[in-house]
């Protein structure tokens, strides 16, 4: 790996980690998410700067080379959490859904309260809907 | 519930106790009856989390004060509601209660008392004038302790109770933002940026019904978010205050 291969993988990975902090600063994102991408940030960081740690583990495995290994290792990381992201938004549409509903269900019965209401003031008055 | 003097003029202190209950309809009603008969000096509401089992229609037999939750939004999100309504309806204080029967309420007047003495914060805590035992949640306790006085400088002996009270400055900040959890590291984040928190001795029960929420791998994942939260997270967070 070159000198300045190596320098632009630190700087990417610091400004990385720089911007989700900044993020979770401006209270963007959950704590519960900030996390996940704390971790990942932190994980960047020590790879790019020391490398060795790569090579270890792509010896370990019996991989060729080290760029095969961090392929896999973020595929299948963002593999996973793009899979948790999917459930966490299907229990998501499925909370908006039963809000609307609800919401939907409140508002009949509201109305239809008002109009009995209605109908005992003023019997005979026509109400507007 | 009693009818209330007004809020200006007086110096009669309103007081809100919030009881966020998911699934304790065998412990609800005990809890309530008690508080009604015995405390009928508070306010109380409970906020239903969406609960799959009965509390929702047993709060509607009894007469409860209650807010219904349509789903389920967890206890951070369920106490948020609760402190809303204690917003919107001017309340001076307002108590986080647990609606499973771990919490006596015989400790809220000390508590309430403590925080009219100016404080933003008071924990019912059960290690003020008692030694913490050891086990291995004490250990997980006694771990967020130490974190938060690393990164305030200050000591809290029961970071994890349930039982808290808060004043009218925290009840519009805890109700308008976001990551304001009823959990130790919003305490510890709080903290260190000046808010005064004081603890209380109180006597705490065993759970009488219901599961708890914290088996062993959920706790690991609370320690692990409390931890990480306290040392890393809370530094790097702007505070908006609520006016």
């Amino acid at each position: 790996m070159t000198l300045v291969f190596r320098l632009i993988l630190i700087v990417a990975s610091f400004l990385t980690t720089y911007y989700i902090l900044k993020r979770i600063r401006q209270s963007k994102l959950q704590i519960e998410y900030a996390i996940f991408w704390l971790i990942f940030a932190g994980i960047l960081v020590v790879f790019s700067l020391f490398p060795e740690i790569i090579a270890l583990f792509t010896r370990m495995m019996g991989m060729q080379l080290p760029v095969n290994f961090i392929f896999l290792f973020f595929i299948f990381v963002l593999m996973l959490k793009l899979f948790f992201t999917t459930i966490e938004l299907s229990t998501l549409e499925n909370k908006v859904k039963d809000l609307t509903q609800e919401i939907a269900l409140l508002e009949k019965e509201r109305m239809e309260e008002e109009r009995q209401r209605g109908d005992h003031l003023s019997a005979g008055n026509k109400r507007v809907e | 519930m009693a009818r209330r003097l007004e809020k200006h003029g007086e110096e009669f202190m309103k007081c809100l106790i919030i009881i966020p209950a998911f699934n304790e309809e065998a412990s609800i009603e005990r809890v309530i009856d008690n508080l009604r008969e015995h405390y009928p000096k508070y306010d109380y509401i409970i906020v239903n989390d969406g609960s799959s089992d009965n509390t929702a229609e047993i709060c509607r037999q009894r007469g409860y004060e209650f807010l219904d939750l349509p789903v389920n939004l967890g206890l951070a999100g369920a106490f948020q509601t609760g402190l809303k309504y204690a917003y919107r309806k001017g309340y001076d204080y307002a108590l986080q209660f647990d609606g499973d029967g771990q919490h006596r309420p015989e400790f809220i007047e000390a508590m309430v008392d403590k925080i009219q003495e100016g404080y933003d914060i008071v924990i019912g805590s059960r290690f003020v004038t008692k030694k913490k035992p050891k086990s291995l949640r004490m250990l997980g306790s006694n771990l967020i302790s130490v974190a938060t006085r690393m990164t305030t400088g200050k000591k809290v002996k029961d970071p994890t109770s349930g039982m808290r009270v808060f004043n009218r400055k925290m009840i519009g900040e805890f109700a308008l933002n976001m990551n304001y959890g009823p959990e130790p590291d919003t305490i510890s984040y709080l903290l260190k940026q000046g808010a005064t928190i004081a603890e209380v001795q109180v006597e705490m029960d065993e759970r009488q019904a219901g599961e708890s929420y914290l088996n062993l791998s959920r706790s690991m994942m609370y320690m692990m978010r409390m931890l990480l939260s306290i040392l890393f997270i809370q530094n790097f967070r702007k505070r908006r205050e609520v006016k």
